[in-house]
């Protein structure tokens, strides 16, 4: 699913956030991405997403070459990743569920083909009551689930999610992984960024290590069983 | 992992994309209806100007044609025979473009003008008549072009005639009209400009307050199109607005000129009716508004995007 080959970036000022990384997810696949602050992981997400672009190096991602990939096939291609953010980035104008709402908005689902598929994704989450509520009447741990919910609705083939936990306490953090899972058990690849050592270290899925920008741990496969 | 078969068809999401986004942009409007309707005025105001400019000068130009139904050229022709003026008569008569030729001798004329007097003897104290002989030619076309060429056919006919054509006013009303028309052409190509710029600026304000949202969607995959859409709507909303507002404009600027203009044309002796828009205008300016709003949303989104 995910192949990066020496991957380098630079940002402008000379600072590297990714040293000559090279990885491998394969599809099915659950893994994590463990690290200090600063060690690159956003960065890696990010260029996952084609929301940078490498210095130096090649990305594959499910099965397109990112380097090749025409800027106006770029919308295309993110449709098949769900992205998940530390700081939620919900629209605070809108209801619950006309956030989760908004990819399949995107995609031209019919109305009442995209109620469903909210409220199923809501259901999954757990906050299938506070479909009509305001985000902001929600506390921390249901926004990152709202913010979950969306980023699978569309039923990507790729979850990238950025310390989705980061802002949560122990039991609501636990929750959260136990979300993904979920999906993964039902086929979706994940790559989930998160210095919880702790907590993830508990669920039993291969560690990918970036410290100062370098990996260690390169080659995520298909678990036999799913945890 | 995805399902197609529950998405709509690629036309039919498309079709429900421009739907969404129009159902999207008439809200947003009406949630705004002090922007919405400042926005309106302004697209109103700056088409029913260059329209009505227009308005007025076809009525001057059809009242121009009212007046110009019989244009006619006089040649006065002094100390010349009698036998020499009906044979001059006579050979521009046979002429093609003449429709009809009148004949006044000087003798007639001072006959005329004696009875015309109240004291028909003061005219024995001149020695000679000193009204000169008139031939009016009466042209069979009316265009000033065709009257223009026979004037001149006639100059050189009667080079000593003095020539006096009542169709010059008319051919010099002709040429302030299409002066107006340019300068019209002109004012409105630059008020066009200036509003569809200020609805740019709008367009562009508006997306620049839905900068998350835009961020958000381009992450889960929106196309610049889609980002694009609700802004496009939004100008076509506001130009329908604005085109129907500035025919409302327009009527209210016709129904103030109407009496006060017929009246004058009626003191000048050249009743006429002043003539409001027709439904072909209402129309233009529509469709004049939808344009422009669309160019402003495009230009705006344009912008913001590119940002």
């Amino acid at each position: 699913m995910i192949r990066m080959h020496r991957v380098t970036k630079r940002f402008p000022g000379g600072t590297e956030a990714l040293s000559n990384v090279s990885l491998r997810v394969d599809t099915g696949a659950l893994a994590f991405l463990t690290g200090p602050s600063g060690a690159g992981k956003s960065t890696l997400l990010r260029l996952i997403a084609r929301l940078e672009r490498p210095t130096r190096g090649r990305i594959m991602v499910n099965g397109r070459d990112l380097e090749t990939l025409p800027r106006r096939q770029e919308p295309q291609f993110r449709r098949s990743i769900g992205l998940v953010f530390q700081d939620h980035r919900l629209l605070f104008d809108r209801p619950v569920h006309a956030n989760v709402a908004l990819p399949l908005e995107i995609l031209g689902y019919r109305r009442a083909e995209a109620r469903k598929r909210v409220r199923a994704a809501l259901d999954k989450v757990g906050l299938l009551q506070k479909e009509n509520a305001q985000p902001q009447t929600l506390s921390a741990g249901e926004q990152q689930r709202v913010g979950i919910a969306r980023a699978i609705v569309h039923r990507p083939a790729l979850l990238l999610a950025d310390e989705p936990t980061g802002n949560l306490d122990p039991g609501l953090s636990r929750e959260i992984m136990q979300l993904f899972l979920d999906f993964n058990r039902v086929g979706m690849t994940a790559l989930i960024a998160s210095h919880n050592l702790e907590l993830i270290s508990a669920l039993g899925r291969p560690m990918l290590h970036l410290e100062n920008g370098s990996l260690e741990a390169r080659h995520v496969t298909q678990p036999r069983s799913a945890g | 992992m995805k399902d197609a078969g529950d998405r709509a068809g690629c036309l039919e999401a498309w079709l429900y994309n421009h739907a969404d986004a129009a159902r999207r942009s008439l809200w947003r409007r009406l949630h705004a209806p002090g922007q919405t309707l400042i926005l309106v005025a302004v697209l109103g105001f700056i088409l029913a100007l260059p329209a009505y400019l227009w308005l007025l000068l076809e009525n001057a130009r059809a009242l121009s044609a009212d007046v110009d139904h019989e244009p006619r050229i006089a040649l006065y022709l002094d100390d010349t025979a009698e036998e020499t003026v009906s044979a001059a008569a006579a050979r521009i008569d046979a002429w093609p473009g003449v429709a009809r030729v009148v004949t006044t001798g000087s003798e007639e004329a001072l006959a005329t003008y004696r009875a015309s007097l109240p004291d028909p003897a003061l005219l024995d104290w001149l020695e000679d008549n000193p009204l000169p002989a008139i031939i009016e030619v009466l042209p069979l076309e009316r265009s000033p072009e065709a009257v223009g060429a026979l004037e001149r056919q006639l100059a050189d006919l009667l080079p000593e005639a003095t020539i006096v054509s009542d169709h010059e006013w008319v051919r010099q009303l002709g040429a302030l009209h299409a002066a107006g028309l340019r300068v019209l052409l002109v004012i409105g190509a630059l008020l066009a400009l200036g509003v569809t710029l200020i609805l740019a600026v709008a367009s562009a304000a508006e997306l620049r307050e839905r900068r998350e949202e835009i961020s958000i969607a381009r992450i889960t995959g929106a196309t610049d199109c889609f980002l694009r859409r609700p802004s496009l709507y939004g100008g076509l909303l506001l130009g329908l607005g604005g085109g129907l507002f500035s025919l409302i404009l327009l009527w209210v600027g016709v129904l103030l000129t109407r009496e006060p203009v017929e009246g004058a044309a009626v003191v000048f002796g050249l009743p006429f009716a002043f003539a409001g828009p027709e439904a072909r205008i209402g129309l233009i300016l529509i469709g004049a508004g939808l344009v422009l709003g669309w160019i402003g949303g495009r230009l705006g989104s344009a912008a913001a995007l590119w940002d």
